[in-house]
Parts: structure tokens; C-alpha cells; sequence
């Protein structure tokens, strides 16, 4: 689990703007002395290109540095690249014609090639982290240090105060022992840097190996050139130069990345704004350039880190060349970003992504919270219609075993006692008119139960429902029912009262001649459609009855649209979704 | 003659019971269910049976399915369908095969006795009954061009009478005429209104409800 690489580092603290200029003047200075001392030997061949040359190399290892050092001041990177400036622009010394300056930089010429090894192998956090790669420096360090010194010590450099004897065969075997060693050494480096580049990392680190990998072979190339005394050891010379300036260009086209990629940030912010329940990934991975980037969400029941799909999968650490960051929301985490370990130095970078990843979750949580509402509500709204329906039947089922069978029986009762009672004719005229008033009930009675609710319709369907409204309107009804089988009940009740509304409001507004009334049946709603030739005009918002339709409507998940411009008659629709 | 009951209501069913009773009729059997008249009509059939549109359990399409599968079981009995409400599609789902020996009535009728039995008697004959609020609910139905404006007045009525079920002679009865007259009112309507003319009057019935629904 991740826990503590979570946290963020202390930050510490950079250097000061003293400091940081004063390297920079520091080393300008020393490169101009080099120049002038490479222009005023004799010793160089083309000393104006050898000076552009050397200068290529020094001049991005000490802006870099400095760079690196102010942006990323926890690194040891910046100060190794500046130190690194600093022995190459002192091995200039060894141009000089002061005995003592040109001991000086001839004892530190071989040390910039380990520094550069070191660079390499340190980068990005400026330490080495495993074992063989501090062997390696380690190694590299001795080498350049304990064998030029041998190798001067014995008189390999007449010109070197340091020379106490005179065994120049011997000090050019150790010096062919120190070629071979140190070109073993800087291609085991780059074997190491490429173990880690696996396919997938982020664009600029695959970039920086590949440049620390060229520099080394180059630097290797060029000892094995000089052991075996090619003669076109100056254009390799300067093909490794160029190579091992080019390392420091770019680890700066990397930090210039990362500027650009937190300019990404805007755009990742927009992006999960635009989109706020797509894939969170990828606009992440876009922002952090980082291909390889992998999202985690904790489930808290189960105290574990799940991918998307809820598969429990565990998160990879320093070990593995990745690293993480939390999203937490009330102190709990909610999302473990693991990404490429390089990220972790650009810190700026994984605050924004991860405060903009924060952000699109909130929003994320609140549209599920909003959905989750709006479904409870819709929920509430078709059970209460739901349970008002249920109220109907019931009342219309109590009607019609009550009242309207009783009435039924009272008129049939009336009727044998008024016939049997044939000799009082007063008498029987007065059951009879009784009898008479009783059906009359009777049809008012049918009428509001039916209003009710039409157990036509529960017990056969919309079809024949309708059938018996269409008969009765107002206008000729042409209708056309193109469902088969039952639906599910509270579609047909919806759908018999549009149906049964419409015609009403027909008959009472739009002094139509005729309509129609047509439901189909597609995959996943049923339609109901009614139309007339009357006067148009019908709106929603005015009067109660299509507002209420459109109610009862919307209730069961439906949509309602009128279409119904002045003069040229009114079309109605409903959808109600039926799977 | 042998009827037979299905009525959940005891008030209805005892009054049916008792006015076909009263007006000679042999009422065989008497239910408050569906299932139980249809395995008395599958060992009994009687000339006609009686049933409520609603009967339990559920109160929905019992009633209604039971009359169908006699019709189409056992079609020497005939079919009188009582129900509270008027509605012209399960009537015409009814007929729709054929109106003989089938009715369907409002509850109401009952109370009507004489029209009532009239009515059992026609059924269980193998003729039919179509309750008058049905037949005038058509011919109060609003159309574009009003076809049965040719009718007469008197013509009107007699096509009202025949929509019910009547017979020729009821007709001439209802309309106090000669049955002679009431044959040529008859003929003459179904020569205005272009229906085809049949002599079977139960199969006019349908073809005048089929005309006045389309």
C-alpha cells in the first residue's frame, strides 16, 4: 500500500538568489578563462572549434544545473551538474603554460567522463539508488582519480609537477588499463540505464536515456579511439562532445515539458468540465504525459485499491519505477494516481493534476448525488401516481359491487312490486317513475365510476378502452391502435387518459370536425398521437387540463408535445417508455 | 327451457334467478364463478347461460373469457354477457364471430323484465341481444357526412330495434305495425344504407353494428 509515499516531501529549501547568480557568474568566468587559455596555448590544434566544443558542454551542464537546482532544490541533481561545469571548465587548466595550473586541470582530465557517468545514472533525483549503479560510479571515480594520478605519478606527463620518476612505458600501460577500464564502465552504464527505460514511460524521460545512453557510447568510442591511436580521433573527439552536450539540452527540453504540461492543466480542467463522467484517465495521462499513468479507487468495504472495472489491484512503488499520489476527500483516499517515477520530481505539475483530478471527482460525486436525487424523486412522483391509481380502483371497485349492483337490484325490486301491485294504477305509475329515477342514478352513477377509473382497461386492455371513448366524443374519431397484447398497466392507464383528455378538450375547445387518434409501439416507448382539424392554439402552461396531462405524463418517465399553431388545428404526443 | 348463472352479486343473482323463474324458465344452475359454470356447461350444456362480465377472483376478464370459450366450445348454448358498464369493444369482440346466440346487456336490463326475458328467450334460440344504450351510443356517434340521414324517422327506429336484435315481428311489435310493413321497412333500409341484405336476422345484427361502428 502506498501510505507514506503519498505524503508530500518537506520541501526544501532552494537556494538563495546569491547563490544561484553567483554560480552563474562563477561559471561564466571560468569559461571565459578557459577560452582565453585555449586561444593563448599552443598546445591545441584548432583552438577556436576545441573551445566551442568544450564550451557546448559546460555551458548547458551549468545553466541546467542551475536550473535544477533552483526548481528542484531537493534534488542533488542541479548541484552535481553544476559541479560537474565547474572539473570540466578546470580541466581547461591543463592549456595553460603555469606549471602549477596545467598540473592542476591534467590531474582532473579524466574526471568529468565519471561526473557524467554519475549525472546519468542519478538522474532524476540526483542520488543512485541501487547498488550497482553506486558500484559502477564508485568504480568510475576510482578509476579517474587513482589511476591518473598513478599514471602522472610515474612520469605519464612530463609537463605535470607531479611527475617523480621517469617510466613512461609503464605509465602508458596503466594509461591503456585506464582506457579499457573506463570504456567497460561507461557501456556497463549505459546497460543500466536501459533496464530501466521500458517501453510506455513518459516521452521526455525516453528522451533523456536515450541522449545519457549516446553520450556514454560516444565517450567509450572516443577512449578506445585514443588507446588504439585512430587517426580520426579529433572528429570523434567532437562527435562525443557534441553527444555529451546534448544530454543537458535535453534534460532541459524536460523541464521545459513539464512547464508546458502544467499549461496542459487549463486544458485538463476544461476537458473534465466538458466531460465530467468520461474516462478520467486519459485526460489525466494527457496532462501528465505520462502514457503509462494507472488510476486506482479505494473501496473503503474492503479496505483495498480497485482498477475501473472494481478488479482489486495493488499499487507500485519506488522499486518498480513508479510512484503515487492520493486523492483524498474528508481524509479518505478516493483515487491513487501511480505514474512513472520521473514525475514525482515535478511536483508543481502533480499538485495541479491532482487538485484539477480533485475538482472533476467533486463534480462527479455531485452529479451522481444529483442523478441519484432526480431518480428518488422520479421514483416518489410515479409512486404517488402510482398509488393514486391504486386508490381509484379500489373506489371504483367498491362502487360497482356496492352501490351501482345494489341500485341494479333496487330497480329490479321497484319493478316486480309495481307489476305485482297492477290493480292500483296510481301506485304502480309511482314505483315505476321511482324505478325510473333509480336507473337514472344508475347512468350518472356509471358515468363518474368510469371516470374514476375505466376497469375496462384493467381488465381488457387499451384497445377496447379506447374503442368505447372513441364512440362516444364529441368529433368522428378515426382510431387506430397498433399495440399487441397488454402493456404494462400504468402505460395504459397513462396513455388512456391523454387519450381520454384529448378528447375532452376537443370536444370543449377546438370546434374541430374531426380527429385522430393513433398509438404505436416502438422498441422502447409507446406513442400516443392524437390529432384534430379544430382551431389550434392549446398551450400547456394555460389552463389546468394539459398541464395536468403532461403531469401524468412526466410521472411515468414520459415526455408530452403539443404542436398547435393558431388555425391550423393541434397534434399532440406522448411518449411513454415501455421496454 | 335450462339457463344457467354466473353472478358474484347474491342480490343479482338471486333476482335473475328469480324473474326467469317466475317467467318459466328452468334456472339449472346458479354460481358465484366462472369455473363452476363452465364445468356445468361442459357436462350440462344448457339452451343458454348467464354471465357477469366481472367475476372473481380477480374482477378483470373471468367473465368475459368464459363466455368466449363457451361460444366457441360449446356453440349450441347461447351467451348473455351482463355487464355495468357499456362497452362497445368487448360487444363487438362478443359478435365477432357471429351474433348468434349471443347478448350482451347493461345490468340495468334486468330491471326492464319483460325485455329481459324477452331477451334470455331470444339467446338461448340461437338469436341476439344487444343492449339499446350500445346501439343508440352508434347512432348518436358524430360523423363527418351523417349516412343514416336518408333514413325516415320511422326507419330509424326499426333499424335501432334490428341493432338490438330484435326479430321482424319484433318490430312490427315494438313499432305496432304489420309484420309485412315491418319487412319492407327492412328491406328499404338496407337498400338506402347499401348493406348487403341477409335473412338470417341474427347475422344482420352484426352487419348493421358493423356498419354503424365503421
Amino acid at each position: 500500500m502506498v501510505g507514506g509515499s503519498a505524503a508530500v516531501p518537506a520541501v526544501a529549501r532552494g537556494p538563495g538568489a546569491w547563490a544561484l547568480w553567483g554560480t552563474v557568474a562563477l561559471g561564466f568566468g571560468t569559461l571565459l578563462g578557459s577560452i582565453g587559455l585555449a586561444l593563448a596555448g599552443d598546445e591545441l590544434v584548432r583552438p577556436g572549434l576545441q573551445a566551442f566544443l568544450f564550451n557546448w558542454i559546460t555551458i548547458p551542464y551549468l545553466i541546467s544545473g542551475t536550473l535544477a537546482w533552483w526548481r528542484r532544490p531537493d534534488s542533488r541533481l542541479g548541484p552535481l551538474m553544476i559541479a560537474t561545469a565547474f572539473v570540466m571548465a578546470l580541466t581547461a587548466l591543463q592549456w595553460s603554460s603555469v606549471p602549477a595550473l596545467h598540473t592542476l586541470g591534467h590531474l582532473l582530465d579524466m574526471v568529468p567522463s565519471a561526473m557524467f557517468l554519475h549525472v546519468f545514472l542519478a538522474y532524476p533525483t540526483g542520488q543512485l539508488e541501487t547498488r550497482p549503479r553506486r558500484i559502477l560510479v564508485a568504480a568510475a571515480y576510482t578509476n579517474v582519480v587513482i589511476l591518473q594520478l598513478a599514471k602522472i605519478l610515474l612520469g605519464g606527463n612530463p609537463d605535470s609537477l607531479l611527475a617523480i620518476t621517469s617510466q613512461p612505458a609503464l605509465a602508458a600501460r596503466i594509461e591503456q588499463m585506464q582506457l579499457i577500464a573506463m570504456s567497460v564502465l561507461l557501456l556497463a552504464g549505459v546497460v543500466l540505464l536501459l533496464v530501466r527505460r521500458p517501453a510506455g514511460r513518459r516521452r521526455p524521460v525516453t528522451l533523456l536515456v536515450d541522449t545519457f545512453g549516446l553520450a556514454l557510447v560516444m565517450l567509450a568510442i572516443l577512449y578506445i579511439a585514443g588507446l588504439r591511436g585512430w587517426p580520426q580521433i579529433e572528429v570523434v573527439r567532437h562527435v562525443t562532445f557534441a553527444a555529451v552536450g546534448l544530454a543537458p539540452v535535453a534534460f532541459l527540453l524536460g523541464l521545459l515539458d513539464s512547464r508546458l504540461a502544467r499549461t496542459d492543466v487549463g486544458a485538463l480542467l476544461m476537458e473534465l468540465r466538458a466531460h465530467p463522467t468520461s474516462d478520467l484517465r486519459e485526460p489525466l495521462a494527457r496532462a501528465l504525459h505520462d502514457p503509462s499513468l494507472i488510476l486506482a479507487y479505494w473501496l473503503p468495504d474492503y479496505g483495498t485499491w480497485a482498477d475501473p472495472d472494481g478488479h482489486a489491484v495493488s499499487l507500485r512503488g519506488p522499486e518498480d519505477g513508479r510512484a503515487t499520489r492520493l486523492i483524498r476527500r474528508d481524509n479518505e483516499p478516493v483515487i491513487a494516481l501511480e505514474f512513472d517515477r520521473s514525475l514525482q520530481d515535478e511536483r508543481e505539475l502533480l499538485d495541479a493534476v491532482v487538485a484539477a483530478a480533485g475538482i472533476a471527482l467533486e463534480n462527479n460525486r455531485l452529479q451522481v448525488e444529483l442523478r441519484a436525487r432526480l431518480l428518488e424523486l422520479q421514483g416518489s412522483r410515479a409512486r404517488v401516481v402510482d398509488a393514486g391509481q391504486k386508490e381509484r380502483q379500489r373506489l371504483e371497485r367498491n362502487l360497482h359491487d356496492g352501490a351501482q349492483q345494489r341500485l341494479v337490484a333496487l330497480a329490479l325490486e321497484l319493478q316486480l312490486i309495481a307489476r305485482s301491485s297492477s290493480k292500483d294504477p296510481e301506485t304502480t305509475a309511482r314505483l315505476l317513475k321511482a324505478k325510473h329515477e333509480v336507473t337514472a342514478s344508475l347512468d350518472e352513477l356509471r358515468d363518474v365510476a368510469r371516470g374514476i377509473h375505466p376497469a375496462v382497461l384493467t381488465g381488457h386492455g387499451l384497445s377496447v378502452a379506447l374503442e368505447t371513448l372513441a364512440v362516444q366524443a364529441a368529433v368522428p374519431v378515426e382510431l387506430d391502435v397498433a399495440v399487441d397484447g397488454r402493456l404494462p398497466e400504468r402505460i395504459e392507464v397513462a396513455a388512456y387518459y391523454v387519450v381520454s383528455e384529448s378528447l375532452t378538450n376537443i370536444g370543449k375547445h377546438a370546434k374541430a370536425t374531426a380527429a385522430s387518434v393513433r398509438v404505436t409501439r416502438s422498441e422502447d416507448a409507446v406513442v400516443v398521437e392524437v390529432v384534430d382539424d379544430g382551431i389550434g392554439g392549446a398551450d400547456t402552461e394555460r389552463g389546468t387540463g394539459l398541464r395536468g396531462l403532461a403531469d401524468r405524463v412526466e410521472a411515468v418517465g414520459g415526455r408530452l408535445r403539443i404542436w398547435s399553431p393558431a388555425g391550423r388545428g393541434t397534434r399532440l404526443e406522448a411518449e411513454l417508455p415501455c421496454e | 327451457m335450462r339457463v344457467a348463472i354466473a353472478e358474484d352479486s347474491v342480490l343479482l343473482r338471486e333476482g335473475v334467478t328469480r324473474i326467469l323463474s317466475d317467467a318459466g324458465l328452468d334456472v339449472v344452475a346458479a354460481y358465484d364463478n366462472a369455473d363452476d359454470l363452465l364445468r356445468y356447461v361442459r357436462s350440462f350444456p344448457p339452451e343458454v347461460a348467464i354471465l357477469d362480465i366481472r367475476l372473481p377472483p380477480t374482477h378483470n376478464d373471468e367473465g368475459m373469457r368464459a363466455a368466449l370459450r363457451i361460444r366457441e366450445q360449446h356453440p349450441g348454448v347461447g351467451v348473455l354477457v351482463l355487464s355495468q358498464y357499456l362497452e362497445l369493444g368487448l360487444a363487438m369482440q362478443l359478435l365477432s364471430e357471429s351474433a348468434e346466440g349471443v347478448g350482451y346487456l347493461l345490468k340495468d336490463r334486468i330491471s326492464d323484465v319483460d325485455d329481459f326475458v324477452a331477451a334470455v328467450r331470444r339467446v338461448a334460440g340461437g338469436g341476439s341481444a344487444v343492449d339499446p344504450k350500445i346501439v343508440s351510443t352508434l347512432l348518436k356517434r358524430r360523423r363527418g357526412d351523417d349516412p343514416l340521414a336518408v333514413l325516415t324517422p320511422r326507419e330509424r327506429e326499426a333499424l335501432e330495434l334490428m341493432a338490438t336484435g330484435a326479430s321482424n315481428q319484433g318490430i312490427a311489435d315494438a313499432l305496432t305495425i304489420t309484420l309485412r310493413a315491418a319487412e319492407k321497412y327492412v328491406s328499404g333500409i338496407f337498400t338506402k344504407l347499401g348493406i348487403p341484405t341477409t335473412r338470417n336476422e341474427s347475422r344482420r345484427v352484426l352487419a348493421v353494428l358493423l356498419y354503424l361502428r365503421a
